[in-house]
């Protein structure tokens, strides 16, 4: 099977990141630039797919030069090649505009590769901007079925049998390759990079593809190509204190005289 | 001293008058966590006043006091020691400082911080962290005081690189068991000017004095680390791999040895399975934890390149690489939550948790020989052993977990005698009682075995010029009642 993975650079997510007043945009000085959460699952589930069935993983990711050590990390773990689509006209592009490079960027990969992709695996949101619509608009550029939220993934019948997660348990859904699938947190973790492999991607080629390699249109991609446009940025309002409940030590049964205290708490927030 | 005073309720209304009424807990108002640290196995004991102190003057005012009515006096962190330290024994106030919590200024210049002693480590690391600062010491429990660091010198996963809690203390604000206040140290680099009170007051678990200000040397945090999983088929093949880093020139910051058992039992705790259980068809015995610091990745890479060559020398299975912050992350919460994950295995008996625990260290070329000593005796009494350790510090901690078919009275029988053992042996090879958790309560009887009678009379002097109702902390590290 021919495996596109689609990989993002974030700020680290586990770091609290505040707006700076002066911009209102968010404070990244200092913050170190990772490989978002949710691609490194896909990536993981990619490979772990890879590794049952065969094929091979290319890996994609549209952004700067910084961008590379997010390849050269994916190719440690199991990307076989990795490729940086990178250009000027890509700036200030919305999650649609990005479904019109990425389907391109598809293309100009199949043509490297002389192979069709047969799965393309993608976060199923980057932890940044949680936007959650690169998948779909991807999908729906290359005429293309999507699933969201897959935790697992193996092969059916010619075509793939896909476990989705849902808020009340998961579905179980037949799809057609090609595909895309957009990866939510399945119950294992991503696997740690050997020390062989490490060193082996360190010294791996990235090529650069460009508008011009890919041949998008100036309209349909950056500012101009796009169908939102984000107009400002607001700091969440901050969560109140919470209350300790402490029931007083000599009681008989602290567990209900705590239970009394919660419960007058709230009929005094009149939520109950 | 003989005899204490009793805490009546004049007393409680003085305290009351020297602090604020609404942070003096009398009587049954006093919560059952003041009666223990994270051991109860070495006791529990209910205070008669808890003071929860918002200065040093207060908390002056309250040790005059005490001294005037010859009441004994416990000072307390966030009670999350590991021998019993600020167990109030004999009842008595417990000065609370958990409210002193203000990280006061810094003063880059001189690359130290003023804090109060109640400011927890968690929130001075993160402090620092923000401003691209470290605060070098790292023991496993984020949430004790700084003041609790230093009473216990605590030691932590950075101490091989970094060293432990004593080298960044700089300076310290204290109330003397009479009440008086004095200061300790300052904010220089180094010093030749007469007997080092200072250094005295760390690691004194609050029987000479209770801190109330510290001046503490923090660094620049380096700019990149890294850290690497290494699992080995043998636990001596693993631990012999240890002095190997230091004699080939490499630094780590941090140097762990885990068992493959007390990895599994973390990581089912945790819920997260980051350490391979077999690579090659070859089962993981045991793995150590390694972390480097540097100021550029490719510094790193070339650091890494090196201790993985040499650990598969070394008969690694293979190494893996940690290298971005939640890799790190997961690699290390594994590690972070031993004590928490062994305790979830432990049963309780008459209110206590059948685990006890051991901090020794010894001589670096002595650890494995030293560790394989401790699960024989351990078969031999028919104990379920645990350990882990700073290994790079030569610092083991080794426990025993009881099941629910001990009682507790037998379980502190094997377990007494299982440490009579150990720690004797340990004595043998070299070794010291306590690497980093100190002495409190639980572990004088082999403190006196491992220094001996006159040690012990030097201190128990030190601690009468210091004390000399001996009213503060007693009971611990040098002086039974
Ligand atoms: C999960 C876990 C992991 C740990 N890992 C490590 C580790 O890796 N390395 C290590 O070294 N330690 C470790 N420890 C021990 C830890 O360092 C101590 O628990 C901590 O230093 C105690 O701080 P505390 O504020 O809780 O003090 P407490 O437990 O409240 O008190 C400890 C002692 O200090 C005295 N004291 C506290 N504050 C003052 C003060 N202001 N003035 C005078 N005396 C005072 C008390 O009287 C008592 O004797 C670990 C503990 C836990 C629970």
């Amino acid at each position: 099977m021919e495996i596109l993975v689609l990989i993002k650079q974030v700020p680290d997510d586990s770091v609290d990141i505040q707006l700076d007043p002066s911009t209102n945009a968010p404070k990244l000085d200092g913050v170190t630039p990772v490989t978002n959460a949710f691609d490194t699952y896909a990536l993981e589930m990619a490979t772990r797919f890879k590794e049952a069935n065969g094929g091979t993983i290319t890996l994609a990711t549209i952004g700067d030069d910084g961008a590379v050590s997010s390849i050269k990390e994916c190719l440690a773990v199991g990307g076989d090649k990795g490729f940086l689509i990178k250009d000027d006209s890509f700036a200030d592009s919305d999650p649609a505009a990005k479904g019109y490079i990425l389907s391109k960027a598809a293309a100009k990969l199949e043509e490297l590769n002389g192979a069709k992709f047969d799965i393309i695996f993608a976060g199923k949101e980057a932890t940044d901007f949680s936007k959650d619509l690169v998948p779909a608009y991807l999908a729906q550029e290359l005429g293309v079925p999507v699933v969201s939220d897959v935790i697992a993934v193996d092969p059916a019948d010619g075509g793939l049998l896909v476990k989705q997660e849902t808020d009340t348990g998961y579905n179980m859904i037949d799809v057609a390759t090609p595909c895309v699938l957009a990866i939510q947190k399945p119950d294992y973790d991503p696997r740690y990079p050997t020390i062989k492999n490490k060193m082996k991607a360190r010294k791996a080629q990235v090529p650069v593809l460009t508008a011009a390699d890919l041949g998008t249109e100036a309209d349909k991609v950056g500012a101009a190509g796009s169908l939102t446009k984000t107009i400002g940025m607001h700091a969440p309002a901050k969560k109140q204190a919470g209350v300790k409940i402490v029931p007083p030590a000599d009681v008989e049964n602290p567990i209900a005289a705590a239970t009394a205290q919660a419960v007058s708490i709230m009929a005094e927030a009149k939520v109950l | 001293m003989a005899e204490f005073g009793k805490v009546t309720p004049e007393i409680v209304e003085a305290i009351k008058a020297a602090t604020a009424p609404n942070r003096v807990y009398f009587g049954a108002d006093i919560i059952e966590d003041f009666s223990h640290d994270e051991m109860t196995i070495y006791g529990k004991k209910m205070p008669d006043v808890v003071v929860d102190a918002t200065s040093t003057e207060e908390v002056s005012a309250v040790m005059k006091i005490a001294y005037d009515n010859d009441i004994p006096v416990t000072p307390r962190g966030a009670g999350t020691g590991l021998v019993g330290a600020c167990v109030p024994i004999y009842g008595g106030i417990v000065i609370n400082t958990t409210k002193m919590n203000k990280i006061e200024s810094y003063d880059l210049d001189n690359f130290v911080v003023h804090v109060q002693c109640g400011v927890l480590l968690n929130d001075l690391a993160e402090d620092c962290t923000r401003q691209g600062l470290m605060y070098p010491p790292d023991p496993g429990e984020k949430f004790a005081t700084l003041g609790g660091n230093v009473s216990t010198n605590a030691g932590g996963m950075r101490a091989v690189k970094y060293g432990a809690t004593r080298d960044y203390v700089r300076a310290m604000t204290v109330v003397l068991p009479t009440g008086e206040i004095t200061k300790f140290g300052s904010t220089v680099s180094k010093t030749s000017s007469g007997y080092s009170l200072l250094n005295l007051m760390i690691g004194s678990e609050g029987t000479l004095g209770i801190i109330t200000e510290l001046t503490l040397k923090i660094i620049p945090a380096p700019q990149e680390t890294v850290s690497l999983v290494i699992p080995f088929e043998k636990l001596s093949d693993c631990i012999a791999t240890v002095p190997k880093f230091k004699i080939n020139h490499l630094n780590p910051q941090a140097l762990e040895f885990m068992e493959r058992a007390i990895v599994d039992v973390s990581e089912r705790y945790v819920g997260k399975s980051v350490y391979p259980k077999a690579l090659d068809g070859v089962e993981a015995g045991a793995y150590l934890l390694v972390t480097f610091d540097g100021d550029s990745k490719e510094e790193l890479d070339n650091i890494i390149e090196t201790a993985s060559e040499l650990a598969l020398e070394n008969e690694a299975i293979d190494v893996l690489v940690a290298d971005t912050p939640a890799k790190i992350k997961d690699a290390w919460a594994a590690r972070s939550s031993f004590l928490e994950a062994i305790k979830s295995e432990s049963n309780w008996k008459d209110g206590e948790e059948l685990i006890d625990e051991c901090d020794v260290v010894v001589p670096l070329n002595e650890i494995a020989p030293y560790v394989e000593y401790v699960y024989q005796v351990g078969d031999k009494l028919g104990l379920r052993v645990e350990s882990f350790g700073h290994a790079g510090d030569g610092n083991l901690h080794i426990y025993t977990i009881g099941d629910d078919k001990i009682s507790l009275a037998d379980f502190k029988a094997s377990a007494e005698q299982f440490f009579d053992d150990i720690y004797a042996e340990a004595g043998r090879r070299g070794g010291l009682v306590s690497g980093e958790h100190a002495i409190g309560s639980a572990k004088m009887k082999y403190l006196e075995n491992s220094v001996g009678a006159t040690q012990m009379k030097i201190m128990q002097e030190i601690k009468k010029v210091f004390d000399p109702k001996m009213i503060l902390n007693p009971g611990k590290v040098c002086y039974k009642l």
